[in-house]
This record gives C-alpha cells, structure tokens and sequence, in this order.
C-alpha cells in the first residue's frame, strides 16, 4: 500500500507538471487552448530525435522545443487569439470563439505531426533504472519527472507571490479589465504567460518523453488531463495545481489497487463531478 | 402574411422531404450511404442545437447519448423487436439525461464543457470495463441485417422532426423559456420561468434524439465495441456543424451538417493526406470570417435580395392597415445615432397616458387621509442574513400594508437590495419568517413567488438583450401568475408597452435600448406577471427630472389599479410624492418606520443618510 500511494504521488507530481503550463494559459490569460497538448507531444518529439538521430540526452531536445512553443505561443496569442478578444461582445462568445479556433490548430499541429513524423507511437529508454526508496523500486526518470514538477512548481509559485510580473499575473487572472486600471500591460502580459505555458508544457512533454510514449494524437488526452487538474485545483492557483495532480495520482493508483485499474479515468471524472458540484471554483480556490 | 409564408415554407419542405425518400430507389449503395451520413448528422446538429443554441450550454455529451442508444440496440435486439429497440433507446437516453442533467446543469460555461466531454469519457471506461471483466468480450454482434435504404429512410424521418420539431418548438412557450434562460437566467426565474425543470427537459429530448439517431446508427455496423458507441468524434463533429451553420436558427444545423460532410469529403479527395491540416485551417477560417454561422449570412443576403424586389410589392403592402413596414424601418434607424431627434416624437405619444391620469382623478391626492385598508400584504418577521462575517440583514420586521406604496430607503449597503432578494427567493435567509397574505414564503424559489404573484425589476437594469422589447414583455405575460400562450401574450404586451410609452419601439432588440427606455421595459415585464405586489429596486435612479415626473406618475396609475407597491429609493422627492409608510435601513438594522414626513424629520434618518456634523449642524 505504501508503494500504491508512493507510486500515486509520483505519477500526482506527472500531473501537476502537465497542468503548469496550461494553468498560465486558461487560468491566467484566460484562454482555453485545446491545442495545448501539440506542444507537449512537439517536446515529447523533440526529446526523442534527440536520442535516436542524434544520440544525445534527450532532455538536449529541449534547447530546441522550448523557445520554439514559446515562440508558437506567443504568436498563437497575439495573431489568432488578440483579435477574438478585441471583436467578442462577451465572454460566452469568446470562450466559444478560443475553443473552436485552437481545435482548428489541434488538427492543424495533430496533422502535421502525423505527416511529418508519422502515427506510430514513439518511445525510448532513459533513465530506466530503478531507484530503491524505503524498499520501494521507483524508476529513475519517473522520479526526475516528479522532482522537476516539485522545483518548476516551487519556482513558479514564487514567482507568482514574490515578483512584479508575478504580482500583475495574479491581478490579471482575477479581473483582467480591473489590472489594465492599475496600468498592467494586461494584453503584454497575457501574451508572456501564454508564452510561457506552452515553453512549460514542452519541458514536461519532454520529462514524461522518458517514461511514456507518444503518438501524434495522444496530444489531446494530455489536454483534457491538465485541465482536469486545473478545475480541480482552481484555475490561476499554481499550488491548486500541484496538490491536485498529486490528490489525483494518489486517488487512480489507490482506486486502482483496491477496486480495479481499468477504472481508473473513471475514478478522475468522480473527482472532478464531485470537486465541480461541491465548489465550482476548485478546491484551491480563494474563498 | 407571416402564416402564409409558414405554409410555404411546410410546403415546400413536405415536398423536399418526399423527394429524398423516394431517392433510394433510384441510388446507388454509394448515394443511400451518403444520405445517412447526411441525416444522421442533421438530426444530430438539430438536436444539439435545440437545447445549447438558446441556453448557450456548450455539451460535449452527444456522444455519450449516441453511444446510449448503439448499446441498448446492440444488447436488446437480441431479443426484441427493433421497433421495440429503438423506442426504448429513445426513453433510456431520455432518462439517462433526466439523471445526469439536474446536477450537470448547474455548472456553466467550460466546466459544463469538460464536464459533458467527461462523461462521454466515463461512459466508455466504464463500459468497457464491463464488457472486459462481465461479458469478456469488447465487441458485441448485431445480428439482424437491415437493409441500407431502411436506414436511410429512418435516419430521414428523425431529421425531418428534429428540424420541424425544433422550429416548432422555438415558436411555443418553452422556446421563449429557452431563450430567456440564455439571456438571463435570474430574469427568467424572477419573471416566473422554472429555469431547472425547464433545462433539464430540454436536454432530456435533445438526448432522447441522439440516442435514436444512435440506435439507428447501431445497424449499420457490424458489431459495436466502446470506442464506436462512446466515440468523442460525434460530439465534436456536431458541435461544429452546429457553429458551422449557426445554432441560433432552427434550420442552420442542418445547413452546417450538410456542409461539414461535403466539405469532409471535399478535403479527404482534395488533400488526402493533408486532410487533418486542411479541415484545421478551416476551422479558424470559419472562427474568424463566419462567426455566428451561415444561416445568418443566407438570411442576411436573403434580405438584401428581398429588399431589391420590394419596390414592385410595396403599393400592395401598404394597404394592409396592421402592417407597418416603414415604421419598422424608422425604429430600427433611430437605434443608432438618431435618438435624440425622435424625442418629440416620443412626449407627444405620452399625452394619452397623461390624459388618462388626469381623468382618473386629481392629481395631488392627500394620502395622510385615505388610510390603507387593514392588514399587512407582506408581513417580515426576524430576518437575518449574514454573508461570512458580514450581517446584511439583521432581525428585521416590518409590514407592508395592502394597496399602498410602501418606501424601503436608507444610505448605500444598508441591506435593501438584500431584502429584496430574500423576498423574490434569489437568497435565503439564516432566520425569520416572510409572510406573503398569510402564507410563508421562505423557502420558495424564485419562479413559484413571482407566481404568487409577487414581481420585481432590478437595481442593475436586466432588460434579456437578445429579445425584442415585445419579447420581454410577452415572457412575464407567457410566464408570470396567470400564464398563457404567445399569441395572447403579445396582445397583452403591446397593451403594456403603450401604458409605459414603449410602443413604437416593440421591435427593437433589447441592447438597442437606452437607459430609460430598459427601464420601462422592466416595468412591463414585471407587470406582465399580474403582480399583486410589486417590487421596485432603484427603478426611478439616474432619470432626468422628467422623466421622474413621468414615472412617479406611473407608479401611482399602478397602485391605483391595485397592486402594492414597495419601493427601494433614494430618490427623497419620489418617496415623498408616493408613499404613505416608509421603512429606513441602516448596516442591517430597521431605524425608523412611519409616514415619509415622519422618517424624513427622524434624527436618526438624517443621521445615517449625512452623519453626525450635518446632523447637528
């Protein structure tokens, strides 16, 4: 039981990782980016060209996909994204106009990647080894994984709290029209956290890379994944996110262990039924 | 005119209809294939439509209700008969969302999407863990043969009623709740609309369709495993014919459905293996050049074809006495920038309800004299409402007299708006007791109190903004304590709308309005649900000094007629003008309670309204 629960946070912290980036985008800059998991499979990629054309550390594939998503990001933001925020009447119209747009860019980045690198699931191995923990056998890149979650969290959470850029980001996800009062560059900055969620994401595509095999389309699931954990940790709240991924990862592999793992989605949505009817703003969520 | 166009229009689609089902007898396997492909999705966008184009609930649940209806065909044809199956596809998928809809409806926006999504998403695991671990096998057989031009036929009956279904349905009392429930759905509860009941229903039947459609659907396959049933593509791909052909029309799914699989196919031959990319980038085509889908658009150029050929027609037009098309023009331009040039227009319209008021008595009535009948309409006893730390109301009681004009003032955050909304049932209060004729009302939502015949308007005016002025004001007539169809509630709310001034403006969309003009159609709404009190929040704030000349007026005509009045106020000359009793708040507490000249000349009153050194001074 102790190595289900040890096994729940480890693949929790997965989550958490995962829900980072997207946390900046639909909690921050308020947009809903169902295209968010391209860049996640884009890092996944990058990290294994890196192993099996150039046979360097996988994790050099970053120096590539990290300023790549940032860049795609920013640009998603400020050239398809600006111009539905300046034209929607309200924010019903413009959560609509976001979710179709960038499901056009799913299959825009999904098609891409089937044409160019084709739809096999692609893996490799790094970091395999177990690590024994309290007589537990961890893998070693599972645990890299999540020690990575635990320091770009901790960094993130400090930023948010402690800095000026952290500080407006903060204002921005509460009332973004209330911030560009206080003079923040609210649509400078959006741009910058969205930037950010998709330099994030890629980092954890290329982390969970050696461990999980991706395919062109598995992009999406990672999506709806994240996105769980951030209504469940209540959008905008990085620790929200990082304690729900782990509450999450704990409950599959525990639920798995004692009632069956083919359930274990099925126990997510529980959660997340249960989370959304009790308190719609998450459970993180200031008041 | 409009009803002949009607029967055109069932015309013509009757015989449309009839061409496409004698089709397959002269198509090939290919052509009666495509067909289904075409209705199965037309019935599917139609249905989605029905229940999130107006409610703007965005569901991501088509396919768990498909995926109910391939299932119950699969498992029960074995051993009933289809006919059987398909009617019991249909009421589980509508039991199902009976299940599911009341807890899922509370939620709005993305988390209802993820949240639908999810539950397709669960209907598949957990299906297929039963299939794996209870049946040991993911694939089930469906064994009849059903022969393809059958399923056409069917699949072209479900499309043709869920188009005309829907469209009939738009025109009826629930399509006007549907729509109000979109625009607004605290001004549908308050105006008498039963908001839950009326979404879950909703949803019910759009569900009881897709799982029809599912069942259907079911035959063609060989066998059905999890991922066919509970497949996301459904969802999405219907979602966006809807968006594609626009939701807001009962005809654009369908006109989007057909598109979507012509331009499917189109980008399949012409891109093949860029198929994904191509249907992409039309996607964010779409987002940017057609927001608001293609019906509009088809109507749009459809007006602008009718208008060319107008000329010809107008001679006859103008003839008929209760049309007037040229008003109609007029109005719509005066909601822009011409506004203040149709001002004299407007005073002169307003005589007649000055006349009426001088006839019906004279103006300045001593109401010291003519004491309110005994009894209290409304009686509140102990009310407390806290929010966290902060104690809005605080053991308060007062009574409204019957028939009287009843003033609830005091300074800002004071608790008025609060007891308002404890009164209309939109907050509940930690203790006390709200008496209304005798009866306890605590308790009670929204939409049983403005039954009970108690109406309100708004501090915040929430005039549905979509809707015709006429529109909002038929809602309370359709809606409020004495309900009734359409038709008879648009007579009533022109009657209405020329009592508040609003008549030459009955066609205007609600955003097209000014402040005043929202006012008023406010008013009507409220009083279009026959209240025998009513509740005024803030109604007079912010107008100029004629118009509040004109609508204390109003106001008295009103409890002249009858109906009680308690108003929320600040406005000293109107409060002092209307009411014989008035009740002064302060951080929670009543302070005073009299006559206005009484609570007005109240230390205490001017104390809280302009503090202690002006209250000395």
């Amino acid at each position: 039981m102790f190595e289900v629960v040890l096994n729940g946070l480890i693949l929790g912290g997965m989550y958490g990782l995962i829900a980072l980036g997207l946390n900046l985008q639909y909690g921050v800059a308020r947009m809903l980016n169902l295209s968010y998991g391209e860049f996640f499979t884009a890092g996944a990629f990058a990290s294994f060209f890196a192993i099996t054309l150039y046979h360097l550390n996988p994790l050099l594939g970053l120096a590539a996909s990290v300023p790549v998503s940032f860049a795609a990001n920013w640009l998603i933001y400020r050239v398809l994204l600006l111009p539905l925020i300046r034209r929607a009447p309200n924010q019903d119209a413009l959560d609509g106009d976001v979710v179709l747009c960038t499901f056009g860019l799913l299959f825009v980045f999904q098609g891409f990647e089937q044409v160019y690198w084709g739809g096999n699931v692609r893996g490799y191995y790094f970091l395999s080894t177990p690590v024994h923990f309290f007589g537990a056998r961890l893998p070693a890149n599972r645990l890299l994984a999540f020690a990575c979650a635990i320091i770009l969290g901790g960094v993130l959470i400090l930023v948010m709290r402690k800095t000026r850029f952290g500080t407006a980001l903060r204002a921005i996800a509460i009332d973004p029209i209330a911030a560009g009062l206080t003079g923040i560059d609210v649509f400078k900055l959006s741009a910058l956290a969205f930037a950010l969620g998709g330099a994030i994401v890629a980092i954890s595509g290329a982390l969970v890379s050696t461990f999980i095999a991706s395919s062109a389309s598995s992009g999406i699931a990672y999506t709806l994944k994240a996105l769980i954990v951030i209504i469940v940790g209540g959008p905008g709240r990085m620790a929200g996110a990082i304690a729900a991924g782990l509450l999450l990862g704990v409950a599959e592999q525990v639920g798995g262990y004692l009632v069956d793992p083919g359930l274990t989605l099925a126990i997510n949505y529980a959660i997340l039924i249960l989370v959304l009817l009790i308190k719609p703003t998450g459970m993180f969520a200031r008041g | 005119m409009a009803d002949r166009s009607k029967r055109l229009a069932f015309l013509a689609a009757t015989i449309g209809v009839a061409i496409l089902a004698a089709l397959p007898l002269g198509l090939s396997a290919y052509g009666v294939s495509t067909g289904i492909v075409y209705f199965a999705n037309i019935a599917l966008a139609t249905a989605w439509a029905f229940f999130s184009g107006p409610t703007r609930y965005v569901s991501l649940a088509t396919a768990a209700f498909v995926g109910v209806g391939m299932y119950t065909v699969a498992v029960a044809h074995v051993s009933l008969n289809l006919t059987v199956c398909l009617a019991l596809a249909a009421i589980i998928g509508f039991v199902f969302a009976l299940i599911v809809g009341p807890s899922t409806l509370r939620l709005r926006g993305v988390y209802f999407v993820i949240f639908t999504f999810g539950l397709t998403e669960l209907m598949r695991q957990v299906s297929s863990w039963y299939e794996i671990n209870v049946t040991n096998k993911l694939n089930r057989f469906i064994t009849i043969s059903i022969d393809s031009t059958t399923i056409y036929e069917m699949l072209l009956v479900l499309a043709a009623v869920a188009v005309v279904g829907s469209w009939h349905v738009s025109t009826t009392r629930l399509g006007y709740a549907l729509r109000a429930i979109g625009e607004d759905e605290t001004v549908a509860r308050h105006t008498g609309v039963n908001a839950t009941w009326t979404k879950v229903l909703v949803f019910a039947i759009a569900a009881s369709m897709m799982s029809l459609v599912g069942g259907v659907y079911a035959l063609r396959y060989p066998s059905i495993d999890p991922t066919v049933g509970f497949s996301n593509g459904w969802s999405f791909q219907v979602l966006i014919a809807a968006l594609l052909g626009g939701p807001g029309r009962p005809w654009g799914p369908a006109i989007g459905a057909v598109l979507l699989v012509l331009l499917s196919d189109f980008l399949v031959g012409a891109f093949s293996r860029y198929f994904t990319i191509a249907l992409g980038v039309c996607f964010v085509i779409i987002v940017y050049f057609i927001p608001g889908g293609i019906a509009p658009r088809i109507e749009q150029l459809y007006g602008v074809l009718a208008r060319a050929r107008q000329p010809a027609r107008s001679a006859s037009g103008a003839r008929a006495p209760q049309e007037p098309p040229a008003d109609e023009a007029t109005a719509d331009k005066v909601a822009g920038s011409e506004m203040r040039e149709v001002v004299p227009r407007r005073r002169s319209a307003l005589h007649p309800l000055m006349r009426r008021l001088t006839r019906s008595g004279p103006k300045l009535v001593v109401r010291g004299g003519a004491a309110p009948p005994p009894g209290a309409m409304l009686s509140v006893h102990g009310l407390r409402k806290a929010f966290g730390g902060l104690i809005a109301v605080r053991d308060l009681s007062f009574d409204i007299p019957a028939g009287g004009v009843t003033g609830l003032i005091g300074p800002n955050g004071s608790g008025k708006t609060t007891v308002l909304n404890l009164i209309t049932g939109e907050l509940q209060p930690d203790a006390g007791s709200i008496l209304f004729e005798g009866d306890e009302i605590i308790g009670a939502r929204s939409f049983e109190i403005c039954h009970a015949r108690i109406a309100r308007t708004f501090q915040l005016v929430r005039v549905l903004p979509g809707m015709t002025t006429r529109e909002n004001v038929m809602l309370g007539r359709m809606f409020g304590s004495d309900p009734t169809g359409p038709a008879a509630a648009q007579s009533d709310a022109d009657t209405l709308l020329d009592r508040v001034d609003l008549a030459d403006r009955a066609q205007l969309i609600g955003s097209q309005l000014t402040y005043i003009d929202q006012k008023r159609v406010e008013l009507a709404r409220a009083l279009a649900t026959r209240p025998q009190l009513l509740l005024l929040d803030e109604w007079l704030a912010g107008l100029n000094p004629t118009e509040l000349k004109i609508g204390i007026d109003l106001i008295r005509t009103i409890q002249r007629e009858g109906v009680t009045v308690l108003m929320v106020e600040h406005v000293m000359e109107a409060i002092r003008a209307l009411c014989d009793h008035v009740v002064v708040m302060s951080a929670g507490m009543k302070i005073a309670e009299g006559t206005a000249a009484e609570v007005l000349s109240d230390p205490k009153v001017t104390q809280v309204y302009l503090g202690d050194d002006d209250a000395a001074a």
